[in-house]
Parts: structure tokens; sequence; C-alpha cells
């Protein structure tokens, strides 16, 4: 029995040895849950001698929790062996234990390595020719050649997309494909990934991204972009600046082959405005590599530009100006399309055709409202001459809505009197200028301003001029002669409404005015004679007089009267005539010719259906006058207050005079009026204050034109008439239809009142649209609510709505993605929410693009700069030598270095030492003596 | 099977020596320790028994020694790190697009949503198969692929680990098609995109992109969150006050409930105002600060909840924008003397004129603009932008075309920078020429007869030429000349109201810059200093953080620095309610399978775990004399 067995008995033993195996554990799990697992337990990252050393997976240091079983297992061991070697034992295999787990841990340092990875990015866009990507096969060939024992090499080729192209290798060397594997397209799934080719386009900038994900840990990384550097999307210089940023560094081989026989369209440009009628150039820019030829052929939607539709080109290598001339008849949208055919030398037919399209504004519509339509056709030909569409109307017909209104850009209405023109009518031509901007002229003549009853009417309130024209004090009296059938047929009604109109007549007069009054049946009595209108209540008693009598001679009246008014002295001297039967005609037209010639001038009226209409009529067309069929004797009195206020009032002012410019308006620029006819009358008004603006006078300075502003619109008042009566020579003028070509253009109806200029421009097929909104006084116009809407490719896409938002004061953006080529119209609509949460719109703006094929056939030269840039920016070169891309250049690239077989080579050792210590008796070898020893004694 | 362990060799010394220890630690025999025992007989029969079963004893002895080398081969199998052939399994190829956007950094998920997702990704790494491959890319508004396609459990999670926010929107459709493109023509290829959804709209993601044979798969990674955002930021000084400036600053609610926020200004670092806005549900309200002039040139805003609370997303409540400057334009004028044109500059405050005559061009220093009135001597470099009157043939930028003589301008551009809201129309001209511009040339005004006012670039430097001599012509005595002279000026010095302050985050930057350059420096809001090529003037690069930027570009005599601002400003990133499900390719994406995160593609491993079970075994069987 040994000295300890003697000390302490087994049941001790085993139960210290158990204390022994808890406390073991006990620690255990602190330590774990301290140092491992636990919230503050250290990271297992260290440096020593400038490595790093970290162990990536602590946890598995958990392993050691089998040392209580070790131990269990070792106190009840059978084994024969001295406690020394036992505990020994345990130790090595708890050692041997940890090291495995140490090695599961994965201790990893940082090493330092020099070996290169280069990558080629080579562009296999359409763009490039066989030629110059056998060139760079060679670059990577010779690449393949000059690297390192340990260095790599990989291939991307890239168009619109990058693919991995793997480098089989034979005989330990890779092989580049032949080109046929490297161009895109090939493949069918790669035809399916967008609208184009595969090999129309090229995003380089995709490709090094790519490339990134192909290098291999621990290798210096070396990117060589074989490319043209037309890139039609991506940023070539902005990823080679960010490849620099994650320790790549980018080289660059520009392709040097002069580029293939090629013709494209680069661009085709209209104005910004196209005016209908008005000539104007469509420039083509046509790209040539060559000198060759080629056939241009314009179409203006669907046929053959009819001024310029095909021109035989001689191309010179590099960029030709074409220029086609070209009208548009009809306003719309018109998308102009140029094809190029017959080419010699060409090698892509994708860009030889190009469309752009162009809003051009419709014709404006002027609405011409003419009291005597018959005498319409002067104004209305020469507007039409001068690109407007005009609707004639008559009063009657004038529209009954705001929107009807709507429709017509300018509004004319000439010589029409009051009653044929209701109220109802006027508010709406209010409406019409002062809240949707509309322009309005008012013309005169013998039913316009005083003449038509139009004082104190909406139209006088909404015109530039007062009606009221005072007579001048130097003008002369008017002497009227009223000359009335009393005929027997004249019994009852007619014969008072007569006397009615006659004393109206008196009444309208001004004091000082002439009047006589004559009444006839077989022969005349003069009922009054020439006497001042003054004496009212006299004449009126003498007209009372009048009783209905027997036949009717008109021309004893008549003459009479011309032998009574010939001799009295008075500026305007005026004969009307009523009569409701037929006379003899004889000598009449004499005598109203003599009136004339003494500028007497007469007006008849037919009364009833028993009247001579015809004879009448003749007899005011030639004494200068106007005839009135009166079917109703109600209306005499109106129509004598008529006749009495045009002729009394001195309100038409019949007189050849020219006209004279006050204000040297805008739409008068290039027209000579100093060349302008003489007028040969106009209705006398006076300028109301300014804002009114007096643009033309008469020679004494009397309004002819003017005109000024009705909230957004503008009225005019032209006080002359339009017709063949007083602007008879106008109407021979050569300026006439410019006269008023340029009054309507520059007073018409701006359908929207702001128009906003909108920017855009595509890049990739994106297009980024920009509006600048700006108020009255060139502040920031903020929150506005745009819409962008894109219709096309013209003719008769689809329309797609984008919202603008503003993105700074007053700036208003839309980005967005074509998905189809051609041309496109862009229309944004811009709209405010008033504070009662009502919608207006406060502009447009219009604008369009043109994305007419991939932009991979616009482009064939490379382009150096951006390559020399790139390398530049990527820390490289261009044109590297083969050896230069594998030279670290000092550099070297950590990565880290695992150790864990370390530890399981250290755990073998352990496992040996294990075996010896429990196949070896080492310690107690002596024991055989010492038994011996023992037993002696 | 391959080994890319310790080299064949080495592990065949290894195991001789090993395996020929092992050996002779069972040849050599064990001394056994003598036991004196009284009752010899019966141990001798025990001892007859235990030599009749002397075959069992060395059984035992066998089977040891067979446990040892067991365990011995398996520690040497895994030193030989073992790996299954690639051709003889075709495995899943699995490309992981994490995104990396300015909504990952929310704070619904502890900590982040960008932290959660790395641990799903972690978990689809441990969950490879044997012959799986997965490439793992961060996706922002740019796409990065941070490792190669492998199996390497360890460059994987290397990679996850790189995984950092930036402060861009998620540009989902180009992180699709990087995938696609890295998949192609890859065995059982799939994409999973581990994403908080917050990718604009749905629809358009899978637009153009061919998914047939792909299999998609989303690891949705947030909850939802109270978020607030500065969606816009800007600084546009006004078109004819250029002194002044408006401010615009877009606050949106992303909430389905009304929120109090609380907005501070900040000018130059110096807190300038504090106002309290009620927003109500999903409520973008703009606000306007009009008629700045401040001496402040730095501009930021920041918001927070009122009620003290924080948002979920802090990358969305601070923004900036810096004041246009209104610099002082250094202005050289080479003239044999010329009243109306000194007159016309006086009219500016902000001009430093320097009037030489030609034969001294070009002095020392530097200018944003010259004016070669008469003349066109060959450019200096500090020339800066050149405004040509009446320019000779040689030297001039333009080619001179025929001599003309009593013209006008018969159209001209209404919308062009340098004669917008002015009348030309009325100009006469004595003497001039009309010019030949090239393509890429405006012609700006035009007689009958031909361009006679041409703008464009030349080696990067803008130019202005006007085809005859504003002195023989009305132009002078007309408000039009200054207008002109002045609108040049601007327009070169792009002191125009086209400038608004401040870029947007993801996009690629164009930034004005010196001419004449061919790289800048950058000084990003973290005060790393990049280097940035230029281009046509402008200083090409993708940033990805926001806050005030610093380019510095060597000039003689002295470097030009310039400053500007870049935000976020994209709504779709603020709205941080995550998507629960996404439709890639006209199909839901499901959630991924077959990633078992209890299997490790490591064979070393396994064998390792079975070296340590063999050797408890042995410990046992060693100890309870079942092997000896």
């Amino acid at each position: 029995m040994s000295p300890r067995e003697e000390l302490l008995s087994p049941r001790v033993r085993k139960i210290l040895w158990g204390l022994f195996i808890v406390a073991v554990t006990l620690g255990l799990v602190w330590a774990y849950q301290r140092y491992v697992v636990g919230p503050h337990a250290p990271q297992y990252k260290w440096a020593r001698e400038g490595k790093n050393y970290e162990l990536l997976e602590p946890r598995t240091l958990g392993l050691l929790f089998v040392t209580p079983l070790l131990l269990f297992v070792l106190g009840r061991s059978l084994a024969d062996l001295p406690w020394q070697q036992r505990v020994l034992a345990v130790l090595f295999r708890v050692a041997f234990v940890g090291l495995v787990a140490l090695g599961l841990a994965r201790l990893a340092r940082t090493a330092e390595t020099s070996k290169v990875a280069t990558v080629f990015v080579i562009d296999v866009s359409d763009s490039v020719e066989d030629p110059s990507l056998e060139d760079a096969r060679k670059v990577v060939e010779s690449a393949i050649d000059a690297r390192g024992k340990e260095d790599e090499v990989r291939l991307i080729t890239f168009a619109k997309r990058p693919r991995l192209i793997p480098l089989e290798a034979a005989g330990g060397k890779p092989v580049v494909p032949p080109i046929s594997e490297l161009r895109h397209g090939t493949k069918q799934a790669l035809e399916k990934l967008g609208v184009d080719k595969p090999g129309a386009g090229s995003d380089v900038q995709a490709a090094m991204q790519l490339a990134y994900g192909v290098f291999p840990p621990g290798f210096l990384k070396r990117m060589v972009v074989v490319t043209d550097g037309v890139e039609t999307n991506g940023d070539l210089l902005a990823e080679s600046n960010r490849a620099r940023g994650f320790d790549v560094k980018v080289f660059t081989v520009p392709f040097r082959r002069p580029p293939p026989g090629e013709v494209a369209l680069r661009s085709v440009q209209v104005p910004e405005k196209v005016d209908i009628g008005q000539p104007f150039d469509v420039v083509a820019n046509v790209y040539s590599s060559r000198q060759t030829t080629a056939r241009a052929q314009l179409y203006q939607g669907e046929a053959l530009n009819g001024l310029d539709g095909v021109k035989d080109l001689e191309l010179k290598p590099g960029e030709n100006e074409v220029k086609f001339k070209s009208v548009v008849r009809v306003g719309g949208q018109v998308t102009y399309a140029l094809k190029l055919g017959d080419i010699k030398d060409d090698k892509f037919s994708e860009n030889n055709q190009y469309a752009v399209t162009v809003d051009v504004p419709g014709r404006p519509t002027v609405l011409y409202v003419e009291g005597q339509p018959q005498r319409a056709t002067y104004l209305s030909g020469a507007l039409t001459a001068q690109q407007f569409d005009v609707d004639v109307r008559t009063p009657s017909a004038f529209p009954s809505s705001v929107k009807e209104l709507e429709r017509y850009d300018f509004v004319v209405v000439s010589d029409v009197p009051r009653e044929a023109f209701g109220e109802a009518s006027q508010d709406l031509l209010e409406r019409y200028v002062r809240d949707l901007g509309g322009g309005f002229l008012f013309a005169g003549g013998e039913a316009g301003y005083g003449l038509g009853g139009w004082a104190h009417t909406t139209m006088e309130r909404i015109l530039p001029v007062r009606m009221d024209a005072e007579r001048k004090k130097e003008m002369p009296s008017v002497a009227m002669a009223l000359v009335i059938d009393r005929s027997g047929s004249m019994t009852g009604l007619p014969m008072e409404m007569a006397k009615s109109a006659c004393k109206a007549t008196v009444t309208t007069l001004e004091g000082d005015d002439l009047i006589e009054i004559i009444a006839f049946d077989s022969t005349p009595i003069r009922y009054v004679k020439f006497q001042p209108a003054r004496y009212r209540s006299r004449i009126n008693n003498e007209i009372a007089r009048v009783q209905p009598g027997g036949g009717t001679e008109i021309f004893p009246a008549l003459d009479m009267a011309y032998q009574d008014i010939s001799v009295v002295q008075a500026r305007k001297k005026h004969v009307i005539l009523l009569t409701d039967g037929r006379a003899p005609t004889q000598g009449l037209k004499d005598v109203v010719q003599a009136m004339i010639a003494e500028s007497i001038t007469l007006t008849t009226v037919g009364l009833g259906d028993g009247a001579d209409h015809e004879l009448l009529r003749m007899l005011a067309d030639t004494g200068g006058g106007r005839y009135h069929a009166v079917p109703d004797p109600n209306s005499l009195p109106k129509i004598f207050t008529r006749e009495t206020e045009m002729i009394a009032r001195q309100a038409a002012v019949e007189e050849w005079f020219p006209v004279q410019v006050v204000t040297n308006v805008d739409f008068l620029k290039g027209m000579s009026m100093a060349s302008a006819p003489l007028l040969h009358g106009y209705v006398a008004t006076q300028m109301k204050e300014t804002p009114a603006q007096l643009i033309l006078a008469s020679d004494n300075g009397e309004p002819i034109l003017a005109r000024w502003r009705v909230g957004l619109g503008y009225t005019l008042a032209w006080t002359s008439d339009v017709k063949n009566l007083w602007a008879v020579d106008w109407l021979r003028w050569s300026g006439f239809g410019k006269f008023w070509g340029q009054l309507v253009r520059e007073h018409m109806r701006h359908k929207h009142r702001r128009e906003l200029d909108m920017k855009t421009e595509v890049v990739g097929g994106r297009v980024h649209a920009v509006v600048d909104a700006f108020t009255v006084d060139e502040r920031f116009d903020n929150e506005i609510e745009s819409k962008l809407f894109v219709i096309g490719p013209e003719p008769g896409g689809e329309r797609k709505e984008f919202p603008m938002k503003q993105t700074a004061p007053g700036r208003y953006e839309a980005d967005f993605q074509l998905e189809k080529y051609g041309s496109f119209l862009l229309r944004a609509e811009h709209n405010k929410t008033t504070k009662k949460g009502e919608t207006s719109n406060v502009g447009v703006s219009y604008g369009h693009v043109s994305n007419p094929y991939p932009r991979e056939y616009a482009s064939f030269e490379p382009d150096l700069e951006r390559l020399s840039r790139a390398a530049l920016a990527g820390g490289g070169k261009v044109d590297p030598e083969a050896k230069e891309l594998f030279d670290p250049a000092g550099e070297k690239i950590v990565y880290f270095e695992q150790l864990w077989s370390r530890f399981i080579m250290a755990a073998i050792a352990m496992f040996l030492l294990d075996l010896l210590v429990r196949r070896i008796r080492i310690f107690d070898r002596k024991f055989v003596p010492k038994r011996r020893k023992h037993a002696a004694h | 099977m391959l080994f890319a362990g310790l080299p064949f060799a080495t592990l065949l010394t290894i195991a001789a020596v090993a395996g020929g220890l092992t050996v002779v630690f069972y040849i050599l025999k064990l001394r056994r320790r003598p036991v004196a025992v009284p009752y010899s007989r019966i141990w001798e029969r025990i001892l007859r028994d235990k030599e009749a079963t002397s075959w069992w004893s060395r059984l035992k002895r066998l089977l040891s020694l067979l446990l040892q080398l067991a365990l011995l081969s398996l520690l040497l199998l895994a030193l030989g790190d073992p790996r299954i052939a690639g051709s003889l399994i075709q495995g899943r190829n699995v490309v992981v697009l994490v995104d990396a956007s300015a909504s990952m950094k929310a704070t619904d998920v502890d900590p982040t949503r960008l932290e959660v997702a790395k641990r799903e990704v972690k978990k689809l790494v441990r969950g490879l198969g044997g012959t799986d491959r997965m490439l793992i890319a961060q996706m922002d508004a740019a796409v990065m692929p941070l490792s190669t396609m492998t199996g390497e459990v360890s460059d994987l999670e290397t990679a996850v680990d790189q995984l950092k926010a930036t402060d861009t929107r998620a540009d989902v459709k180009r992180g699709l098609r990087f995938a696609l493109d890295s998949l192609r023509g890859l065995t059982k290829p799939e994409i999973v995109l581990v994403s908080d959804g917050a990718v604009g709209d749905p629809k358009e993601l899978s637009a153009g992109l061919d998914f047939e044979g792909v299999e998609t798969r989303y690891i949705p990674v947030g909850r939802s969150g109270k978020n607030v955002a500065i969606s816009g930021f800007s600084v546009r000084r006004y078109p004819l006050d250029k002194a002044r400036y408006e401010v615009m600053l877009e606050v949106a609610n992303t909430n389905e409930e009304p929120v109090d926020v609380e907005l501070t200004l900040i000018g130059d670092g110096q807190v300038v105002d504090v106002s309290r806005l009620s927003l109500q549900a999903n409520e973008r309200l703009p606000r306007f600060y009009k008629d700045l002039a401040g001496a402040s040139r730095t501009l930021e805003a920041k918001i927070k909840l009122a009620d003290g609370q924080n948002d979920a997303l802090p990358a969305d409540d601070h923004a900036f924008a810096l004041m246009p400057e209104r610099r002082r334009a250094r202005v050289l004028v080479v003239t044999p003397g010329n009243t109306y044109l000194e007159a016309t500059l006086l009219l500016d405050e902000y001009l430093d004129v320097t009037s030489v005559a030609p034969a001294k061009y070009p002095p020392s220093g530097n200018f944003d603009v010259t004016i070669f009135d008469g003349v066109a001597p060959p450019l200096a470099p500090n020339t800066g932008g050149s405004l040509y009157l009446n320019p000779p043939e040689e030297g001039s930028p333009v080619k001179l075309g025929r001599a003309m003589q009593e013209f006008g301008f018969d159209v001209w551009d209404k919308k062009h920078p340098i004669v917008r809201w002015m009348s030309m129309g009325d100009i006469q001209v004595a003497k001039g020429h009309s010019f030949k511009p090239e393509k890429e040339d405006k012609v700006v005004g035009a007689s009958e007869a031909g361009p006679i006012l041409v703008s464009g670039r030349r080696s990067g430097r803008k130019f202005v030429a006007l085809g005859f001599d504003p002195r023989d012509s009305d132009f002078v005595l007309r408000v039009a000349w200054p207008l002109f002279v002045l609108n040049t000026i601007n327009d070169f010095i792009e002191e125009d109201t086209s400038y608004v302050s401040s870029f947007f985050t993801g996009d690629v930057w164009h930034i004005p810059a010196p001419s004449g350059a061919e790289v800048a420096s950058l000084k990003a809001p973290d005060g790393k200093i990049h280097s940035v090529p230029i281009k046509e003037g402008r200083a090409v690069y993708l940033g990805d953080q926001a806050g005030f930027y610093e380019l510095l570009v060597k000039t003689e005599p002295e470097p030009t620095t310039s400053m500007f601002a870049a935000n976020l400003s994209n709504l779709d990133e603020s709205k941080i309610k995550p998507a629960e499900s996404l439709e890639l390719g006209g199909k839901p994406a499901l959630l991924p399978s077959g990633f078992d995160p209890g299997m490790r593609k490591e064979i070393w491993l396994y064998l390792l775990i079975a070296a340590l079970i063999v050797s408890s075994i042995e410990w046992f069987t060693y100890h309870r004399r079942i092997t000896v």
C-alpha cells in the first residue's frame, strides 16, 4: 500500500477527484463565458511583428469541455500507469484537444504577396471591327506570355452587357478564344436581353464592375480596358477613379485601326419654332469615315419633303452638313425622317435614318362677325392669305358660350349695329378678352360706334375709345330734309309712326342743326321749312298737322328737298326719303346724282311690301346713303334716329385723309405706313385715358386705331371700316393683308398663358428634362405641380406620364428611360393648387427628343482623351507593355494566411507524446528492486 | 477529390514519422508491474486462463494500434485539406446582393439593418453546400463585388465583413443586371437579394431583364420604424439680383401618422433658426427661405422628432447646401483702348478689371475672363474664358467668313444666356465679318449673310466671338451692350441661375473645375482625399457620401479651391417601411432554401472533429482496458 493510499480512503479520494472535476468544469464554463461568448469577450485580433492575427472561430474552443470527461475516465482508469504518467497523459491529451480546438478556431494572420492578377476588359461592341479585335486578342496573348509563374489572367468582353470568358488551358497555358466566341450576340439567350442586338451598346462601367468580382483573392489587381472609348452607357472615367479606390490599377488600350467604311446620320435639326407657311431649313449632320456618295431622302410625315426631298450627297471624311428647305402647311406634330441610301461604303444600316418631330402650332383662327356679310371677303381673304383660318359669321350666329368662343384666337366685330348684337354676346366678348386673354377688334362702318348705337354699352366700356364724340366747334351744322310719303296707303299706323320718326329726328338733332320736313302725295308740301331744330315744339306741331292724302309722286318732293337743301349752309346735308308705294321714276336718278354732286346724301326707307324696293335701293346707292326696307312701321323712329345720329352727331367723318402713326408699336414693324393709301371715312370717337394707346390717328388727330389691355387680352378699336366703303383704297394696297395679319398676330390670344422653357438631354437612352420657372419679376416660381407627357415614337406613339419633381427653387426635373427608338414629343403641364383647392394651369413646356438608334452606331473614332484620362485616373497608363501589367512595382498585397494546419501538426506531436507516456514506463521503473528490498525486510 | 492543404510529400513524411513512431510504441512492451499475491494457485489458474485467451489480448492490442493509426490518419487527412472537385458535382452558383443603401442604416432592428443583413448573409455562407459557390456584392447606387465566385467560406466571410452602408439610393436593377451577368453560363444560378425592399417602383425592377433559369430569393430585413426625412435641400441665386438667394427645403413624413418635428438651420456651423413643424401622414412639406443675402456660406438643415424620440433613419435627417459664392471675377482686358468697354466694366462692382495693351499680353496673374478687343494672340494658360470682339483672322477661335457691310442681327437665340432678355434686332453695324463656326459651336446671333455672334469651347475653355467692332455699330449706344458684356462674363464664371447648389449621392458628378488641369483633389466629408480626373472642364466623380466636399485644382500661381454639397435627397430611400415580399422576374422571390447553417463545407473540419471523437473513444477504451 502506497503512503497516499494509506492517507486517504478510496471514498475520500473519489470525492476529492469528483470535486476536482467539478472545479475544472466550472472553471472552463466561466472562462468560456467570459472570454469567448460573453458580451465582454475580447476580439481575438492582435498584431505582432507587424502582422495581424485573428481567431476567426473562437467558439470552437468550447471543445475543451471534453476535459472533465477525460478526467472522469482517468479517475476510473484501469490502466497500469504510474500517477506521474497518468498526469502527463491527461495533460498531453488535453493539450491535444486544445490544439485541435485551436485549429478549428482557425487562427489566421496577414501575409504579403506580390502576385498579380490582370483582368482584360475588351470592347466587342458592333463598332469594333474584327481586325481591331484581333489586335486585342494579341494584347491578351502577349500578356499571357509575359506573366509570372504565379500571376493570373482573366478575360471579360463587353458590349451592351459584359461577359466573363473562360480561358481554357492548353498545356498549362491559357488560350484566348477566337473572335467569334468573344463577340456577343451569338447565343440566343443574349438576344432576349433587350430590344437591341447585344452588340448595340458599350457599357464599360458594368464590365469593370463585373471584373472586380473575378480577381482572385491574394493578388495585386490590374485591369486593362481595351476599347474605342465610345460609351453608350456608364462612365469610364468615374469607374476608373472608383477602381483606384479599390486598389485596382486601370490601364487602357485604344483600338487604333482606322474606322470602317461608315456613313452615319449624327443629327437632324429643325428650328425650335416653326410657323405655318414659313420656310425653314432642316439641317442634317452626316458623318462619313471615308469619301463616298449617298442619296438622302427627307420625308415630312409619310410623304417626301415637298421643297427639297431628295439629294445626292458627296460626302467628305468627317462631318458633313446637309440642308433641306422645308415648309409646314398644316399645323400639328410634324415628323421629319431623313433616310440615307445608295451608300457606297457603309457597314451599319441602323444609323442611316433619323427622325425628329416638331410641334407646329396650327393656324390661328379668327372669328369675323360682319354686319354686311356680303362685304366680308376683303378682310377674310387678306387674313387667310396671312395664314389665318377665318370663320365669317353674321351677328346672329355669334357663339353663345365662352367655350365655343375659346376656339378662336382673335375676334373681329365689324359694322354691326347694336340691336343685332345682344348684351349676352357683349358679355361673352368681355369674358373672352378679360379672362381668356383673347384679342378683339371692333371695326367701324355705318353701324359702328355711335352710328350703330353703341354708346353707353359694354362694348364701349371695353374699347379704348369713347363714342360720345362731341362735335368740334369749327364743324358746320347739319341740314336734314325729311321727305315723307303721306299718300293714302300711309293712313293709320304708318302715318303715325312716320310722324313719330320725324319727331324723334328733331329730338336727336342738335339745336343748331337745320331741319325741313316735306310731306308728299301727288304734290309735295313743306310742313316744316328749314329751321334750327331747337324750335322743337313748333316743329312738332307742324309735324302733327301732316295728314294722309292721295297718290305718290316722289320726284317733285325730292326735287323740292334738293332745291331747298342746296341753298342752306351746312357741312352735312342729308335727305331721308320715306315711302310705301310705287311712283314714276323719271328724273329721280338725275336729281339724286345732282344731289350727290353737291355732297347731299340720300337715305331711302321703304315701308311695307308695296314699296318699290329696287328703286329705293338704287336711289340710296346713288345717293351715297343707306336703304332701309322696313316691314314694320313701329321701327321707323329707331331708323330715323340712327340715321340722324349718324349724320347729326357728325360721328361719321367722310372725307379722304391719310393715317398718321402716333405710336410705333411692334406689329407696324416692317410696314411703311407712309405709303398707305388714304382712307375715306371713319366714325368719330374720343380716346380714353392712358393706358389706352393711340396707334393711328386721322389727319386731325382723331383715333383711327387704338388699343388697350382688358384683363389678360387686348381690345382694339378701328374706327374706319374694313370694306370697300371707307377703306376702298386700302383693299388695293399691297400692305393691307400684312397690316391686318401682323395686327392680329400680335394681339391674338396665346392659348397658354405662359410657356416655360424645357431643356432636355438624352444620355444612354435616358431623358433628363429640366424646367425652370420664374415669376414675372424674375423670382423663382415654386410649388408647381408639373407633369411631363412623353408621346412617341412618332408618328402615333403611345403617351406616357411622368411627374416632374421640384429639386430646387424654381426648378422641376424628370428623368426616365426611353424604351424605344425614334422621335418623341415632350409636353409638360404646370398646375398650381389655389388655397381653395382649385387647380389652375400656370404654364406649359414643349420639347422634343430624338433617340434614333443605339448610340453605338453614332461614333467610330476612338476617344483617345477619355482613355488617357481614364488611365490617369486609374493609376495606370495608355498602351502598357505586357511586362508592365505584371510588374508589382514594389506593391504588395496583404491577405489572410490560415494557420490551422500548424496547430494540427502540433496536435500530432502531442498525440505522439501522449502515446509515448502511455506505452513506455518512464516513472517508477525501479519498482521491482524496491519491492524486493521491501520483501527482504 | 483535390488536396489543397500541405503538399503530398510533406504529408507522406509526417505520416511515415508519426506512423512509424506509433507502431514502434506498440512494439515496445510496457513493463508490467509485478504484484505479489498470496495464493499462487489461484493466480496460476487465472494466468492459465489468460494464456488461453492471449489471442484476445493481442486483438485488444491490435485494436488499440488501429485506433491510434486511425486517429493519426484523420489528422493527416485534415492537413491535406481535401476538397470535392467541382467538376464531379455541379453545385449552385449564388450571387448575394446586399443592399447597402442609406435606408439600410435604419436602426429599427438592432443594431442596424445592414448588420442584420450581414448576419443573414453569414448564415448563408455557412450553409453553403460542398460544391456551391457564392459571390457577395454590395449594392447601392453602384455595384461592388466584394468576393469572387468562390466556395471559400473564409473569403466570403471576409467579404461580408467589408459591407458598409453608404448615403446613396439603391439601384436594384443595376444590381440584378450585374448578378445576371455574373451568373451567365454558370450552373444552377441563384440570386439572393438581401434588402429592406426600399427599392422604388417594384414593377420597374425586372423590366428588360431575363431571369430565365435563375432562382431568385429575397431576404427581407427590417421591421418598420418612424422616420422623417429632409427630402430636398438646395440654394439658388436669383437671376436678376445675383447677390441674393433662395433656399428650398423639403421635409417629408414617411409614416402613416402625423408627427411633429424640430427643424434646425445651421449657417457656417452656427444655429440660425429653430422651428417646429407639424407633418401629416405621408406629407411632404416644402419650405422656401427667400431673399437671403447672408454671410453664411455653408448651410445645414437638421431635423429630429419633436417628442425627443429618435427616428429610425438618422441618415436622412441631415442635409447640406452651399451658398453659391458671389466672388469677384478677375477680368483681363487686352485692348489698345476702348472707352465703351471700360465704361461697361465699371458697372459691376464684383469685377476686378485689369487692362493691358496687346503687346503686354499675357500679364502675370490668373484671370477668369479675358476680353480680346480686336486682337487674338495665342492663349496663355491664365486666360480663363475669352470674349473676342472683332477678332482678326489669325488667332481667332472661329474662322472668319466674308467681310460684310451694313448689317444687323436678323436672328438671335433669345434663350441664350448671353443675349437673354435683350433686343438685338435694332442694332445697326457698319462693317464686320461673318464667322464659319465649327460643328459644336453655338451660333448665338446671325445676320442674313451669316453668323456674327458665336460661342463654344476650344481645348475645354469657353469663348464667345463677336464678328464686328462694337464701335463700328450703334451697339455700344444701346442698353444691350453692357448687358451683353456682363452676361458673357457671368456665363464664363458660371454664376448662372442654372447653377444649383448640390449634387445627389450615387450619381456621377461632373463638377466644374478650372480648365486646363487634368486632375484635381477632392476632399470628402470624411476627410479622405481622392484624386479625380478632369475632362472638358469638369471633375468626374461618383460620390456616395452626403456632406460638404472641397475640390482643389492645382493652378498657377495659386491653387483653386471650390466647395460643393452632396445630399441623399431621395424620398424612396426615406420610405423605410420594409417590403415583405418582392417580385423578381415575374414571380415572387421566396426565402432562400438549401442553405443548412449546420453544415460547413470544409472537409478538414469534419476530419478534425472525427479525430477528436476517435481520440475520446481511444481514451475511454484504453483506461477501461478495453484496448491495451
